[in-house]
């Protein structure tokens, strides 16, 4: 949020107009047609610049000034403000405007919809469980004489009075609270299936009616027990553990939300013949320049055409700190800029963008059901057919040895078995790891990818933009012949070194860039007469005279230019020569760059006990290179891709899981095969990357992290599906030997489902 | 003792109008924003109020 300045609110400000966009309207404002003919807009509106809860006031009065301002609210708490204006007498423009007129500053809230459908949701479980649990106190009261009286002590009628009134409290209960659990019944049963509201909603009629019989018709066919103590207390325990699966569910929500909300809702747009249009992001164009003011963010990828900056990526990498744009650097959009106002081009705008691409990637991973959960839900049927069988013959049992205890057998165990802790187990701990690789930078798209992680035994990285990125380094520098003669007696390779760097300055080349960044220049070298041939190399004086050149073999050994045009190759890769006069002297050799973390991940994989192999298409002296480097355990050099194929599927039939990491174009068969594939996220590939995951944030030490990771993540798994498992083999038991009254089954229930939210949630920190 | 039998279905009628209030005061969303209620009191163009707190007219604006 910009904090509004003083000039800004006296002008009419441009940017304004876009607003009232009829493309921008809708995302915040819902429009309703009055009786009487008139039209209603209502608007979401984010504040800016409110420091304490008076703020709210001084909006709220801002804006009833406004004519044509129906009602105003604002939330101190949210900073938003709901507004309902007549669009024929004011716009969304006049109405920020007046907001910044007050000192703060406004913006559509366009998430809006989202947020509002599960606030409602929330609020209204929170409201289900409140008459539950108010009620439920109430009933308890009613139920305690009967519980305390010995005897004769409680004469019949007032017995007979007090299960009246508990009656009458529990209606709301049944009618309200336990609605969810009855329409989740009815909807699985019209499906022909049975799910886990069936049991539950079956106790809760059981328990009524049996209690309704018993009070209205006293020693009739229900006897005397009633029971609406135990029930609305485990309605109460049931709905309890709901809302708060409903509270993590929605924390979920939020966080794609979040990512969503990080596009800008207008853009400075340059026209051609440079003026600047303010425009809503929904109609620009790839293609089009845009001006992005500092604090915000960029509103599509692109390529950053003025100025230098600096970007907070956080939404891709995880990492806060910016990172430095320079001139012709790409921009993500989303990302923040924090530096300086810069002008961008934009190449890829609305769905294009990586950041569309990895909402949509997360609402995918979030959507999967894992095949651990599968097998669970696949055994929940036999399981929840198999309760309703040992209730049964619980019921029938019991009536004979105990028939005033029958009922209430019958509802715990009913209530205390409990599939949904088990089909919890396995996606709550895995959604939970998806959202922490998210939050650093690793895109899960497949869940089960965590299950396969642990039993990985080698791992098989690609070298071309896996372990390499795409710059070149310098490596060597290999002395000519030339030196050998004792005019060059005091030239050591510093000395050449430092010479070659100092006049790599002098060309934009990208080997020459290269170069500078491989030390400090020589000081004291004085360059005249300074050349640069395209494609050829540089040319230039020192003090002495002498000319240096640096650049292709043939242009330093005195042509005219580079007939051949590729400057600096030769059969042992990319190279410069250095040479004086028109003699060569030295050869300064490139190589592709490492990651920075490339070395240190191979280590940590092995040292885990994992085979490294480098998959390389480059030739086998060059790989070998590589892989020494690397420190990997083998290396495949001159692999195409059938080739890769071959050598996962062979490792894969010797019995070996495999993950295959790659950047995930080239290599899409050999990722398809392998049992757990990592794509290295670059550019607007993240898209198209067929991958269980993807390193957004291009680290390759998140590979390391990610395998802790799933190994932890399996381990809360199996401790999940044992304790749901080991909870029902200790209830059933116990509820069927009636020693489990139904108000302490309800609590058990929710209990052991919470338990498991609670394990799951462990591994998001 | 017979004092119960009135006082309990008494009782039982006043938890559900309890329920009832508060359910409405919650739904109109009286503690949507429980931050901003303490501070009213502060506000400048809060209707004033004369000895019988009755509302006075607003003055006319100068």
């Amino acid at each position: 949020m910009t904090p509004p300045t003083p000039a800004a609110a006296l002008t009419a400000d441009p940017a304004l107009a876009v607003l009232d966009d009829p493309a921008e309207l809708p995302r915040f404002t819902r429009f309703a047609d009055l009786a009487d003919g008139t039209r209603l807009a209502d608007s979401a509106l984010r504040l800016g610049g409110m420091h304490c809860a008076a703020c709210a006031d001084l909006i709220e009065q801002a804006l009833a000034a406004v004519p044509g301002v129906r009602s105003v609210s604002v939330s101190a708490a949210g900073q938003r403000a709901r507004v309902q204006w007549a669009p024929s007498q004011t716009s969304v423009a006049a109405i920020v405007a007046a907001i910044r007129r007050a000192g703060y500053d406004a913006s559509p809230d366009a998430a809006l919809a989202a947020r509002e459908a599960w606030q409602q949701e929330g609020r209204r479980a929170l409201w289900r469980l409140f008459v539950a649990a108010f009620c439920a106190m109430q009933v308890m009261m009613m139920a305690t004489p009967s519980y305390v009286a010995h005897g004769d002590e409680l004469a019949p009628d007032l017995r007979q009075l007090l299960n009246w009134g508990s009656w009458l409290l529990s209606l709301p209960v049944l009618a309200f609270s336990a609605g969810p659990f009855f329409a989740g019944a009815w909807r699985s049963l019209r499906q022909r299936r049975i799910g886990m509201d069936v049991p539950v909603a079956l106790g809760i009629a059981v328990t009524f009616i049996a209690s309704s019989g018993a009070t209205f018709a006293p020693g009739g066919a229900f006897g005397h027990e009633v029971y609406f103590d135990s029930m609305t207390m485990f309605i109460a325990f049931l709905l309890g553990g709901r809302w708060l699966e409903t509270r993590a569910r929605h924390r979920v929500a939020q966080v794609l939300e979040a990512a969503v909300d990080s596009l800008p809702a207008t853009a400075l747009r340059l026209q051609d013949d440079e003026r600047i249009e303010a425009v809503s992001v929904q109609r620009l164009r790839p293609g089009d320049r845009v001006r992005v003011p500092v604090g915000q963010a960029f509103p599509g990828d692109g390529v950053l055409l003025q100025g230098s900056t600096r970007a907070d990526e956080s939404l891709l990498t995880g990492e806060s700190a910016a990172v430095a744009k320079a001139c012709g650097a790409a921009l993500v959009g989303g990302s923040v800029n924090t530096g300086a106002p810069v002008v961008m081009r934009l190449d890829r705008v609305g769905d294009d963008t990586r950041l569309a691409a990895i909402v949509a990637l997360m609402r995918d991973a979030m959507s999967q059901r894992p095949d651990v959960a599968r097998v669970a839900d696949r055994w929940a049927a036999p399981f929840l057919w198999a309760v309703l069988l040992l209730a049964a013959g619980a019921g029938a049992v019991w009536a004979v040895v105990a028939p005033e205890r029958a009922v209430w057998v019958v509802v715990s165990v009913l209530i205390v078995t409990c599939p949904c802790a088990l089909s919890l187990a396995a996606p709550s701990a895995m959604l939970a790891a998806a959202s922490a690789l998210a939050r650093r930078g690793v895109l899960l798209q497949r869940l089960d990818a965590l299950a396969a992680w642990g039993r990985v035994r080698r791992v098989y990285l690609d070298k071309t933009g896996t372990v390499t990125d795409e710059r070149l380094q310098p490596q060597t520098l290999q002395r000519l012949p030339a030196l050998a003669v004792p005019a060059w007696a005091g030239w050591d390779d510093e000395r050449l070194r430092a010479l070659a760097v100092s006049l790599a300055a002098w060309s934009a080349h990208p080997l020459s860039q290269a170069l500078q960044e491989w030390g400090a220049a020589g000081d004291g070298v004085v360059w005249r007469d300074v050349h640069e041939q395209a494609g050829a190399g540089v040319d230039a004086r020192d003090e002495a005279g002498r000319q240096w050149r640096l650049g292709a073999a043939a242009f330093v050994a005195g042509a005219a230019t580079a007939a051949d045009g590729a400057l600096g190759t030769d059969a042992a890769g990319p190279a410069v020569w250095l040479g004086c006069d028109g003699v060569a002297l030295a050869r300064i050799a490139f190589d592709e760059t490492l990651r920075p973390d490339a070395v240190a991940t191979v280590a940590a994989l092995r040292a885990q006990g994992l085979e490294v192999v480098l998959l390389s298409g480059d030739r086998a002296e060059r790989a070998e290179r590589m892989g020494h480097r690397l420190g990997v355990d083998a290396v495949v050099a001159q692999a195409t891709p059938e080739r890769k194929l071959a050598e996962v599927v062979a490792a894969q039939a010797a019995g070996l899981a495999v993950v295959m990491v790659g950047d995930g174009i080239n290599d899409a068969p050999v990722l398809a095969r392998a049992d757990v594939s990592v794509a290295m996220g670059q550019g607007a590939l993240i898209a198209r990357a067929q991958a269980d995951a993807t390193l957004a944030s291009g680290r390759l030490a998140d590979l390391v992290w990610m395998r802790d990771l799933s190994r932890r993540t399996m381990r809360v798994v199996r401790q999940n599906i044992g304790w749901a498992v080991g909870y029902n083999l200790a209830c059933i038991p116990l509820a069927l030997g009636g020693f489990l009254p139904p108000w302490a089954a309800g609590l058990g229930m929710a209990s052991s489902s919470l338990l498991v939210i609670a394990n799951a949630v462990r591994l998001a920190h | 003792m017979d004092i119960l039998y009135l006082l309990i279905p008494l009782s039982a009628v006043l938890v559900l109008a309890i329920l009832a209030v508060f359910g409405w005061a919650l739904h109109r969303g009286q503690f949507d924003d429980l931050d901003r209620e303490g501070l009213r009191i502060l506000q400048a163009e809060a209707p004033a109020v004369d000895g019988d707190q009755v509302a006075a007219r607003p003055a006319p604006e100068q």
